[in-house]
């Protein structure tokens, strides 16, 4: 029987290891996971892992070392379908902020002085998809469980996921939220990708926009919306950078050339 | 020259790792290490505004998000001078609560339970004991339950925020959360008598220094504005610097912290260690019962301080619930200022955290963030290294690895705390000369020589250093030198201490490693005592070395033995070259 079993490994680069917390976080489910599919390599949650060939490869984490790009080229190299799991994965997360290489290095410079790393070289943040080919991307800050389910459930069956294109507004339609943009209050929901069940608007609270540019957002529309509401350029682009990583320079001229 | 490498660290949350290096008789490099890339949140957050301060830095941990997220708040609020009313408070606590039921039993159950019941995880280890994983995953469920009712999200939810929350818990789920954890009373007195009831290994034992948070009062608690240390010290949150000491080990490469001079310990253990006489009700009692004193100088127990610390959370979840519910869910508070400075500590699941920022104008200028895992990386190693070393002197080389393993687990590390880890060198120590050399090429070298005159190979440290001595080397002293200190503190430089060291070796054997192991390895120690009563910082001493000769013989005579006397000229030739 175990022959059969799909091949499974779930890697953690640069990050918090919230998404490798959240499937954890998964229990029941977890166990039905473990029984439906071979749990070859998850380092969170058991001690015994093999690094063999792998049907579906779950990554999170940016690479920020050359240890993380090894270990990534090995993982692509090992496996069929290769996912990117949560932010950091997919745009490069928080740590990918600084998008000028010398400002990073300053500020590296400035956290860790003038120590020379030996274990391994540290590498500017980027998202998986700059050294890898990436099948499927799974955003979020950390990733959704249901999202998470259902994806893997999708492509343990061979099929590809489907990934709300829409912005977080839909969502919080669905839930019947009072707009927070009607009470002035700065939120990203426009602009940010679904998929987190509008969480935050349903706290009464804006939108952080930690899932991502949205694919599919009327950009210029909902960014000239901001604007008219009084928020300004520099706040929602310096907002919209806290979690969109390397994708925030290219959403940036977008926004600009959208802009007559 | 054997290594021992645990590469990859399972089961912790994070990737990290421990080297240990052994030389004959003698581990000479026990290294704790982060494969975390940089993420310099500490500069992430500068010219932002608090709010998004708050967004960033729980990002950090997933585990200790909320933790994170309490600490930054009491960092920011002081700072902006926000006092957030009672029932905001009592619900940060239940919040708080909420992440110690997530992540106690995650690491008892999960973690921990599987290596002292032998297995190498813990769905391997449900098929036997399917009950103990039921509970451990119904508790972290619960915790999870807690943490989303209150955060908003099971990770990362934005649901408190600076003067209260976006949206307050309505009384239906807070009864719902004191019913249940009233439930799993039972379960939890059931995890403290297994955990405290497991036959912890006795290796390693040592004394150390516990640090952790003084809640005030004389309650039991895991935030406040004072550090209580074991040696009985209290300390002013806003002046945690004084605690943490934050140094670099020239050539170690990771940010340390020591107290007066000696490493520390955070975490439940250390909360236990010093606030676990103010515990109340079963969790009270079974202190009483369980606690003795080894729990003073075994990491291990951090397993059973865990699950005393479980029992403590699910008795006080009710009372807080009941406290909460008398008071009305409070106006969203004003800042009162938008430029100031403050420091927050709370205790997460691992031990002190440290928020500190200054703001300008309501932009962020300077963060600087402590994680329990940085303070506790000095006594990570110094107990791995008494492990490996206590082991190798007991012939039990081959428990080594999997005992580190246990040790570094113990501890809980949290090693996606990359805030301040810098990550730790592991440079293969090919023999004692090329380290030697190596030593002697990035900066200039002081040696002492250490001995007796009368006691025949006891001489070789004072017969090399007079050699080199002899031979024009200025930065020369001898041990009856050391009476001039001062101006030795002043000399620039590295000390190498020479000496004969009985490393259980064969004679002649020569090792070099760093003073702090000898000053971790009792019985090498005691032949130190006069350069470490000398009046040498600790941090001169933290950088210094000993280059050890294994003696034949150390009985009254005049002489070297042939071993030991081939051994002081390998050593000067390595030298001269």
């Amino acid at each position: 029987m175990k022959k059969d079993k799909l091949k499974i490994g779930i890697y953690e680069l640069t990050g918090c290891a919230g998404d490798a917390l959240l499937i954890l976080d998964c229990e029941e489910e977890l166990l039905n996971i473990f029984q439906a599919a071979d749990i070859q390599s998850f380092l969170m949650a058991k001690s015994d892992n093999i690094d063999g060939e792998l049907d579906i490869a779950l990554v999170e984490g940016s690479v920020s070392s050359e240890k993380d790009l090894k270990e990534l080229l090995d993982i692509r190299k090992r496996a069929k379908v290769l996912v990117a799991i949560g932010i950091c994965a997919n745009l490069g997360g928080l740590q990918a902020a600084f998008l000028d290489p010398k400002e990073w290095e300053q500020n590296l410079k400035k956290v860790y002085g003038q120590v020379e790393m030996i274990n391994t070289k540290p590498l500017q943040s980027k998202p998986i998809d700059a050294y890898v080919k990436v099948d499927y991307y799974l955003p979020g800050c950390p990733i959704g469980k249901e999202q998470f389910l259902s994806t893997l459930t999708r492509v343990l069956a061979g099929h590809p996921p489907e990934i709300f294109r829409f912005p977080v507004c839909v969502e919080c339609k669905w839930k019947e939220n009072d707009c927070l943009l009607n009470r002035n209050i700065a939120c990203l929901g426009p602009l940010t990708a679904a998929g987190c069940a509008a969480v935050c608007p349903s706290h009464n609270l804006p939108c952080v926009g930690c899932w991502g540019p949205a694919e599919e957002a009327n950009r210029t529309a909902e960014y000239q919306l901001l604007l008219e509401k009084g928020f300004d350029r520099e706040m929602i682009l310096r907002k919209m950078a806290n979690f969109s990583g390397t994708r925030i320079a290219d959403f940036a001229a977008r926004l600009k050339g959208e802009k007559k | 020259m054997k290594k021992i490498s645990i590469d990859h660290l399972a089961r912790v949350e994070g990737a990290g790792g421990v080297t240990a290096t052994i030389d004959g008789q003698t581990v000479t490099e026990v290294k704790f290490f982060v494969n975390e890339g940089p993420r310099l949140f500490e500069r992430l957050t500068v010219g932002k505004t608090p709010e998004e301060d708050l967004n960033l830095v729980p990002r950090i941990c997933a585990i200790c998000t909320l933790s994170h997220r309490y600490a930054a708040l009491r960092g920011l609020e002081k700072a902006l001078e926000v006092k957030s009313p009672a029932k905001v408070s009592l619900l940060r606590d239940l919040m708080h609560l909420g992440e110690m039921i997530e992540s106690h039993p995650l690491h008892i159950f999960f973690l921990a339970l599987p290596d002292y019941l032998g297995y190498p995880n813990a769905v391997a280890m449900a098929a036997k004991y399917g009950f103990e994983a039921k509970i451990g995953l119904e508790m972290k469920q619960f915790g999870n339950h807690i943490m989303k009712t209150m955060s908003g999200r099971f990770i990362h939810g934005e649901n408190p925020v600076i003067g209260g929350f976006g949206r307050y818990p309505n009384r239906e789920e807070l009864i719902f959360i004191k019913n249940r954890a009233i439930q799993f009373l039972p379960f939890a007195l059931r995890t403290v008598q297994l955990m405290c009831e497991l036959n912890y290994p006795d290796i390693p034992e040592s004394e150390t220094l516990f640090v952790c948070c003084h809640p005030g009062g004389d309650k039991f608690g895991l935030v406040g504005d004072e550090i209580i240390i074991s040696n009985g010290d209290r300390v002013d949150v806003q002046d945690y610097k004084k605690v943490t000491n934050e140094f670099i080990v020239p050539h170690s490469f990771c940010k340390r912290s020591q107290y007066k001079g000696k490493p520390y310990s955070v975490g439940a253990l250390a909360r236990i260690n010093n606030l676990g006489e103010r515990l109340e009700g079963e969790a009270g009692r079974l202190f009483k019962k369980y606690y003795n004193d080894r729990w003073k100088k075994n990491p291990l127990f951090n397993n059973a301080a865990q699950a005393l610390e479980t029992l403590y959370a699910f008795e006080r979840v009710p009372q807080v619930i009941d406290e909460a519910l008398k008071l009305e869910d409070p106006a969203p508070v004003k800042w009162g200022r938008d430029t100031g400075k403050g420091v927050g500590a709370v205790e997460a699941p691992r031990g002190i955290l440290f928020h500190a920022y200054e703001i300008a104008k309501g932009r962020i200028v300077h963060t600087d963030i402590i994680t329990p895992t940085a303070q506790n990386a000095e006594d990570i190693e110094r107990y791995c290294f008494l492990a490996a070393q206590e082991l190798l002197k007991k012939g039990q080389e081959d428990k080594i690895r999997d005992r580190m393993d246990l040790v570094v687990r113990a501890f809980d590390p949290c090693i996606s705390c990359s805030a301040h880890m810098v990550q730790v060198t592991k440079a293969p120590a090919d023999d004692w000369k090329a380290r030697l050399r190596s030593l002697t090429v990035e900066g200039p070298a002081v040696f002492i020589g250490l001995g007796r005159e009368d006691r025949s190979d006891d001489r070789a440290g004072l017969e090399l250093a007079r050699r080199l001595r002899d031979g024009g080397l200025q930065t020369v002293w001898l041990e009856q030198e050391l009476a001039e200190a001062p101006a030795l503190e002043k000399t620039p430089g590295r000390f190498i201490l020479l000496d004969a060291v009985d490393f259980g070796d064969k004679p002649g054997k020569v090792c070099l490693l760093p003073l702090r192991y000898v000053l971790w390895n009792a019985s090498l120690s005691h032949r130190l005592a006069s350069v470490l009563s000398a009046p040498l910082s600790y941090q001169k001493l933290m950088d210094s070395y000993l280059l050890g000769i294994q003696p034949a013989s150390i009985l009254e005579g005049g002489r070297l033995s042939v071993e030991v006397e081939e051994a002081v000229d390998k050593i000067l030739k390595a030298l001269q070259n």
